[in-house]
């Protein structure tokens, strides 16, 4: 089997580590010997993102806000019309923030998003930063527990790293990555943390997102490989990752993390 | 410019130009080049050191065993804040030929000396070869240790050796370490001479293991006896049978403070004779990012020598501040009877240089990369994945340990750049890690670790191991 992968603006997102979700996902999927063919489209490329299975967009400095504004509102539509079509796509941070409908900054303008997520974005005066820890959203849970052959229970949690000053705000089209039992999440008040829409995910979680959760790595992968005419995923040996996890986790749950 | 003439000076042109292209050759063909010049230079013409030295304003020389590089550095730097253009052999090479170098790439093809300043770090068993060229206006002694991993460094010859070569420099002023009972010893028969030392609150924590020098008197040859101890034989000391004691120091620091910064007092006392006590002092609050308690004793002797040197303690204080350790400076040590080489990494690209500097060694390697998440580490990890740890994913690497707070999250981090599995060890704490290492069968052992676990591995590694400088 192969699969295709688009890495969009590797040259403007490129921050804290986020590429290293692309890494991950790659590996994951060549180790059950899926083919993988990336592609890299940058800043000002023509785009057409319909023919790809999983489409990556990364974290990046809040310099970059108005210019991502602009390219995506010429090009927003291609990620829109790529995603109805059941692209699997993850959109960390900054990425994650253009892709809703929009952004409101400090300074009170209005940035237009691509709208792929029902959610706008207030820029807040501080920034909500450290380590958090999500229960996955139940949807997912069950769905992981499907995504490979043999597995014993996934993990429920979801860890990473947020820093963000945006606010974000779900409308009803939009719906969580999970909620957020330790840490700030989307707004630091309705508990919520990132988004999905069909095959979309958007988070404000860095450490990679994907490092220590493999099981969202593979609810990716094999929403991937689904459009190919894949099935389960054979099971890997996870236990640095879930070891990774479960001290982050356990740090938060025993509230000694300093 | 030089002044003399006649054949001399064509030798000293050859040689000097000679230097200069080899210098230039070393970075053309990025050899280190830190001490083939002065080699070369030095085959032309002998005297070559004595010629360069004599036309700085000031020579400054550090000698000792431990934190001559460190204590180098730092004055420099301070010397430097404070206006005065200063040289000195930064890259650690202590040896003649390196001072040499030092000197070469200071001066111009023109036959010009760039800077008023030269602050040398003399290897301790060097000194007999670089001081009857290098007449310092002062001299800087750091300590003694025994250093079973130099052959040829022995310490009663080193001690004995300086004593005898201090005899032939009457004018250098001496700048002693009062806690250390063998530099005093070395030192003891100067006239001028000054003491830095470090006050009482500071105990030392290794307990009875750790070997000490200088148990015995130097005058009476009766054991000495201590009010305390800071590190190794240094602290402070009598003897229970004649006068020899740890001398007043000039230079006094007190109230220490190991957190994230390294912080004390620093009393400059002004006193009438050797064992009196001050009349007055001046206190000055010193700040540096560096820690390690040996490092307290580094900083004073610094700021001593600036202060002699008419440096004033507000520029001491805020250029301290500034001094930034070089990153990825490395620490080296014997472990299990192998070279094991300290790096701090903090960033990606600090981080790609250490492993690109490791991978250059031929042998077969084995590592612990050590991650903490608190304040002076960063508290978000991500930064790993922007490294090139795919690098490690390199037959000659054997066993890397994974450690820290972070420690799965570089087990992961390796996993994904390729580095097997079965290769790939989680042991989050600092002494269990070092421990590990030591089961690896490996040519030399790398221990990478990130700011707040540096001091811990610096620390631990002086006890499990030897510092090597
Ligand atoms: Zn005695």
């Amino acid at each position: 089997m192969r699969i295709k992968v688009c890495h969009l603006y590797p040259d403007l997102f490129n921050l804290y580590g986020d590429q290293g979700n692309l890494l991950i996902f790659c590996r994951r999927a060549q180790w059950r010997g899926i083919q993988v063919e990336v592609d890299m489209v940058s800043f000002g490329e023509t785009i057409c993102l319909t023919g790809y299975d999983f489409v990556f967009l990364g974290g990046g400095a809040e310099s970059n806000l108005s210019l991502m504004s602009k390219e995506l509102q010429e090009k927003g539509r291609f990620i829109v019309e790529a995603v109805e079509q059941g692209t699997v796509l993850l959109a960390i941070g900054l990425g994650f923030q253009v892709l809703g409908r929009f952004i409101k900054t400090q300074d009170g303008a209005v940035l237009p998003g691509a709208g792929v997520f029902d959610l706008y974005i207030e820029t807040g005066m501080d920034r909500l930063v450290g380590d958090i820890l999500l229960e996955t959203a139940v949807d997912l849970q069950e769905e992981m527990k499907k995504t490979s052959v043999v597995r014993e229970t996934p993990l429920a949690t979801l860890v990473g790293f947020e820093n963000h000053a945006g606010r974000t705000f779900l409308g009803k089209e939009a719906r969580p990555l999970g909620r957020v039992l330790k840490g700030q999440g989307n707004n630091r008040d309705d508990l919520s943390e990132g988004a999905r829409y069909k095959n979309a995910f958007g988070s404000y979680l860095h450490g990679p997102l994907l490092a220590k959760n493999p099981h969202l790595a593979d609810i990716l992968l094999s929403r991937a490989i689904l459009r190919q005419g894949g099935g389960k995923l054979t099971p890997l040996n996870d236990e640095l990752e879930i070891y990774a996890h479960n001290v982050i986790k356990n740090r938060l749950v025993g509230g000694y993390n300093n | 410019m030089l002044r003399s003439q006649g054949q001399t000076t064509v030798r000293f042109w050859i040689a000097l130009l000679t230097g200069k292209s080899a210098a230039l050759l070393c970075r053309l063909f990025r050899h280190s080049g830190t001490s083939l010049p002065g080699v070369v230079a030095l085959k032309v013409y002998p005297q070559l050191l004595s010629v360069l030295a004599a036309d700085y304003e000031r020579i400054v020389a550090v000698t000792g065993t431990n934190g001559k590089t460190t204590t180098a550095n730092l004055l420099a730097h301070l010397l430097r804040s404070s206006g005065s253009s200063t040289v000195n052999n930064h890259e650690g090479a202590n040896m003649i030929s390196g001072v040499v170098t030092a000197l070469i790439k200071d001066w111009t093809m023109l036959g010009e000396r760039r800077s008023q300043i030269a602050v040398l770090e003399v290897d301790e068993g060097s000194v007999g070869k670089v001081f009857p060229s290098v007449k310092p206006d002062l001299l800087v002694v750091t300590n003694y240790f025994r250093d079973q991993l130099d052959r040829y460094s022995d310490l009663d010859h080193n001690i004995n050796l300086l004593r005898r070569i201090l005899d032939e420099l009457p004018q250098t002023l001496l700048l002693l370490n009062a806690d250390d009972p063998l530099v005093v010893t070395a030192g003891c028969d100067h006239s001028v001479a000054s003491y830095y030392g470090v006050a009482s609150e500071q105990k030392d924590q290794t307990g009875d293991c750790e070997i000490r020098e200088g148990s015995l008197c130097p005058d009476c040859g009766a054991f000495l006896a201590y009010n305390y101890y800071n590190y190794g034989q240094l602290g402070a000391y009598y003897c229970p049978n004649c006068t020899f004691r740890r001398p007043v120091p000039d230079f006094l620091a007190s109230e220490i403070q190991d957190d994230d910064y390294l912080e004390f007092i620093l009393h400059v006392c002004q006193r009438k004779g050797r064992n009196e006590n001050c009349s007055t002092a001046d206190t000055v609050r010193l700040r540096a990012q560096m820690r390690g308690f040996y490092n307290v004793y580094n900083i004073l002797a610094a700021a001593a020598a600036a202060t002699t040197l008419g440096v004033s303690q507000q520029t001491i204080a805020s250029s301290l501040m500034e001094y930034a350790p070089a990153a990825g400076r490395m620490e080296k040590f014997i472990y299990k009877g192998r070279p094991c080489t300290l790096n701090l990494i903090k960033n990606p690209t600090g981080l790609n240089e250490v492993l690109k500097t490791l991978l250059r060694g031929k042998g077969e390697k084995a590592l612990v990369i050590a991650i903490n998440d608190l304040a002076g580490d960063g508290r978000d990890v991500s930064w790993l994945w922007d490294a090139g740890f795919e690098m490690l994913d390199n037959p000659s690497i054997k066993m890397i340990v994974c450690s820290g707070r972070r420690a799965g999250d570089v087990g992961v981090r390796l996993k994904y750049a390729g580095v097997p599995p079965n290769k790939i060890i989680i042991e989050p704490e600092c002494k269990p890690s070092i421990e590990g290492l030591g089961e690896q069968d490996a040519g030399e052992y790398h221990i990478l670790a990130s700011y707040t676990s540096v001091f811990n591995y610096s620390k631990l590694l002086r006890k499990m191991g030897k510092a090597v400088e």
